[in-house]
């Protein structure tokens, strides 16, 4: 597959990230390097805690690798950059602030104007089909509707990149099936270059423009998938199912 | 591109000599800064009063405060004992006044918040108590039962009651329902229940609890010893004020102070014998 | 009336109906039970009986002690509590706040302020009196000795507490210190410094008590302290039956004040 006519959004270079426990050195991530193109959907998929988090934590600017370097449009980046954006795993709403000061959160720390940022806010607040609730708290709404908040919050910011940090994670199956079609819908009307990690197979296969398989800790890629199937995935489709099984068997988990 | 380490891997031990390095400067710097501040303080203190910006009838420099304390160790002016008795007399008074409110006011808690029966009972008795400052308790205890060791440990009892108890209930109450139902489905009598499994889930609050209690007990120790003792460091303070030794006034004080830090630090190191397998 | 009610109830049902009669049968008993003892206490003795207290609670009324009657006590009491505390509260809070969220300043200012916090705040009295007589700034300022600490290590406590996770969402958005501080740290340690409000209340209003009883002309410490050297017993049970209820009045204000000012933590005690 040609790569040189892809733009190169984000890359990755030999990024090593190991933690002190009990005085003892553990590993997380060895050694990954990993090119991310433009406006494309990639899924890094992985078993455990181990390593896929502690990427995505890296990107966003979370925390400082021991050894590496990022680079967006190749220029190096240092922290958290303002043109990357997160979606996170545990829900992640402030429950003190109502769902349209927790959308409009990024541009109104940024120093955006209240009139532009609440236009912006109300855009991604309609998007995600949650218009009518801009005033309500995080604790009155279900699980998926604040996830649904968490991914207006991150779109917002109006990020060049966004990070999703295995965001149906803690939510139940059928809420999750629906979230991940909407993802979907969301990431076709609303182009951007996404890093979705995840644990599930199916949902990468599902999602993904191209999975990055994570062996177990510490995190090393195992193989890199391209996913050709047109969109909207079809989940019993036989190629979808061959994917599906040669990746399930490479993963060093049952997943 | 320049790469921080090159393009080739790193070895296992480059790897944890860059994990290692990054953490210990940290705590250095804090722990000097503590110690700064603590000289600093002291000394600051010792300045004011030896340059006599702060005058001699209003503070004692701390060099003058550790002699009295030696002084203290055998002489028994002004206030009529040596500060070993002192210490002795209030020690015992809170001891006992805190002893007796865990013994009986843990329990009672305990099955208060378990038996609702129980908790029906006692809690209007309960709640009459609770709104009176244990302070307020001293004039009708003095005249109810004099001024000596009893009364005083009763009005220490008062303050260190209610917060044993509150505790107690609260930690019982909040046990998980889940651990409950498993304990029932292996047919456990309700009593069983309350033994083995809602007893120890309130330990933490409980303790909690304990610390707050002692903590009023001593408070309240040294109200009582003022308004109704003859002896006992709250005693002291009071003498040093009548007789214009500010020097005693401080050292009873540092001593208060001292003492309760170390009541305290026993009772976290009985809780962690007791209750450590939570902070894991 | 109670076999027409549970007649159309099977075995379960009554059991549960007749259960919640004894619970509201119970605290009857035990307060007619107490309220007896007092009587009977009474008639026995010196103590004063409900009645007395009663009366002796009116008479304050008609014969008001060192010109006040206990509605002036109580509001003389109330205006030292409220002093206090408003200081304690602004320089506690931010104080609190600056130990909680900054290392260094925790390092540098904690272990004196714990060796301060170790002395009770009654030993203060007689060494203010010493430097500052008798008067109200006396007062005041034993009040806030005693209840200061509360505050502190309250608000510390819920600065320390924050979860890491929303200073994570500030990081990658892109906040600033400051911003993180004042939009994410504070309002989520809000719940804890309403705790360090509530403990400091109750502790202020102890305090001033005992201040009072050792040396005032007004407040209810004072009434009490007046009870026992005259030997009024029912004025000693009526001040005190009023420094209950005041205080129980100050920590429901204050529960409904959080609630008022935190809406979003209603729900989550459920």
């Amino acid at each position: 597959m040609p790569m040189d006519d892809k733009k190169i959004k984000l890359r990755l270079e030999n990024i090593y990230q190991s933690y002190v426990v009990n005085n003892e050195v553990r590993d997380a991530v060895l050694n990954i390097s990993l090119d991310v193109y433009d406006n494309e959907f990639l899924v890094v998929l992985g078993p455990g805690h181990c390593g896929k988090s502690v990427l995505l934590n890296i990107i966003a600017g979370l925390e400082k690798p021991i050894s590496g370097n990022l680079y967006i449009d190749n220029e190096e980046i240092h922290g958290s950059d303002k043109r990357i954006s997160m979606v996170f795993q545990k829900l992640a709403l402030m429950p003190w602030k109502t769902v349209m000061a927790n959308v409009e959160f990024g541009p109104q720390v940024t120093g955006v104007n209240k009139v532009n940022r609440k236009k912006i806010a109300q855009k991604y607040i309609d998007l995600v089909e949650l218009t009518g609730f801009e005033k309500s708290y995080p604790n009155q709404l279900s699980g998926g509707m604040k996830q649904r908040v968490g991914i207006a919050r991150a779109y917002t910011s109006n990020p060049e990149i966004l990070l999703m940090d295995e965001p149906f994670g803690q939510l139940d199956a059928q809420t999750r099936y629906s979230m991940q079609e909407e993802i979907y819908k969301i990431s076709q009307k609303e182009k951007r270059t996404i890093v979705f990690v995840t644990n599930n197979i199916e949902e990468a296969v599902f999602l993904g423009d191209r999975v990055i398989l994570l062996s177990e800790c510490p995190a090393r890629i195992k193989q890199i998938y391209d996913v050709n199937l047109p969109r909207p995935r079809n989940t019993i489709d036989p190629e979808f199912l061959r994917i599906r099984k040669e990746i399930s068997e490479n993963s060093d988990l049952a997943l | 591109m320049e790469n921080k380490s090159g393009s080739k891997s790193l070895s296992n031990s480059e790897r944890i000599k860059l994990v290692q390095s990054q953490r210990k400067r940290t705590k250095y710097q804090n722990n000097m800064l503590s110690v700064i501040g603590i000289l600093g303080f002291l000394i600051f203190w010792q300045v004011i009063t030896i340059t006599g910006l702060v005058g001699s009838r209003y503070l004692s420099p701390p060099i003058e405060i550790i002699n009295l304390f030696i002084v203290k160790l055998t002489n028994p002016n002004p206030d009529g004992a040596v500060i070993g008795v002192n210490i002795l007399s209030s020690l015992t008074v809170a001891l006992s006044g805190f002893g007796f409110a865990v013994i009986i006011g843990v329990p009672l808690g305990l099955l208060m918040g378990w038996y609702k029966g129980f908790d029906s009972f006692m809690r209007p008795l309960f709640e009459i108590i609770r709104p009176i400052p244990p302070v307020a308790w001293i004039p009708l205890t003095i005249v109810w039962i004099g001024i000596g060791l009893p009364a005083k440990a009763l009005i220490v009892f008062f303050a260190a009651f209610v917060p044993c108890l509150i505790n107690s209930y609260a930690g019982i109450k909040q046990t998980s329902d889940v651990l409950k139902n498993v304990a029932k489905t292996f047919g456990a009598s309700n009593f069983t229940i309350f033994w083995k499994i809602g007893i120890p889930s309130s330990m933490t609050l409980t303790f909690a609890g304990i610390k707050v209690a002692i903590g009023n007990a001593w408070a309240t120790l040294v109200a009582a010893e003022m308004l109704a003792a003859s002896s006992g460091l709250g005693y002291m303070i009071l003498m040093g004020r009548q007789f214009g030794r500010v020097d005693l006034v401080i050292l009873g004080i540092v001593v208060i102070g001292i003492i309760g830090i170390i009541i305290t630090m026993i009772i976290v190191m009985i809780e962690n014998k007791v209750v450590g397998w939570k902070k894991l | 009336m109670i076999k027409n009610k549970t007649l159309g109830m099977n075995a379960e049902e009554r059991k549960a109906y007749y259960l919640s009669l004894l619970y509201l049968i119970l605290p009857i008993i035990s307060t007619s039970l107490l309220i007896l003892l007092w009587s009977t206490a009474a008639n026995n003795s010196e103590f004063p009986s409900p009645n007395e207290t009663w009366e002796r609670l009116i008479l304050l009324f008609q014969e008001p002690i060192k010109g006040l009657n206990i509605f002036g006590h109580v509001w003389a009491s109330l205006i030292r509590v409220f002093s206090a505390l408003i200081f304690n509260w602004t320089f506690g809070i931010a104080f609190g706040i600056l130990i909680g969220w900054n290392v260094k300043c925790d390092a540098l200012f904690t272990p004196l302020f714990d060796a301060f916090r170790a002395i009770p705040p009654l030993a203060w009295i007689p060494l203010i009196t010493i430097w500052f007589g008798t008067g109200e700034f006396s007062k005041i300022l034993i009040v806030i000795f005693g209840s200061l600490a509360s505050i502190v290590v309250n608000t510390q406590a819920g600065m320390s507490n924050i979860d890491q996770l929303y200073l994570n969402v500030g990081t990658v958005f892109n906040a600033n210190e400051r911003q993180k501080l004042f939009q994410i740290a504070i309002p989520s340690a809000l719940d804890a410094i309403f705790a360090g409000i509530r403990t400091s209340t109750s502790a202020a209003w102890m305090v001033v008590l005992a201040a009072e009883m050792l040396g005032a002309n007004s407040g209810v410490g004072f009434l009490i302290t007046r009870g026992m050297d005259s030997m009024d017993m029912p004025l000693v049970l009526a001040s005190m039956v009023a420094i209950g209820i005041v205080g129980a009045s100050l920590s429901i204000v204050t529960q409904f004040a959080e609630r008022l000012l935190c809406p979003w933590t209603i729900k989550r005690s459920n």
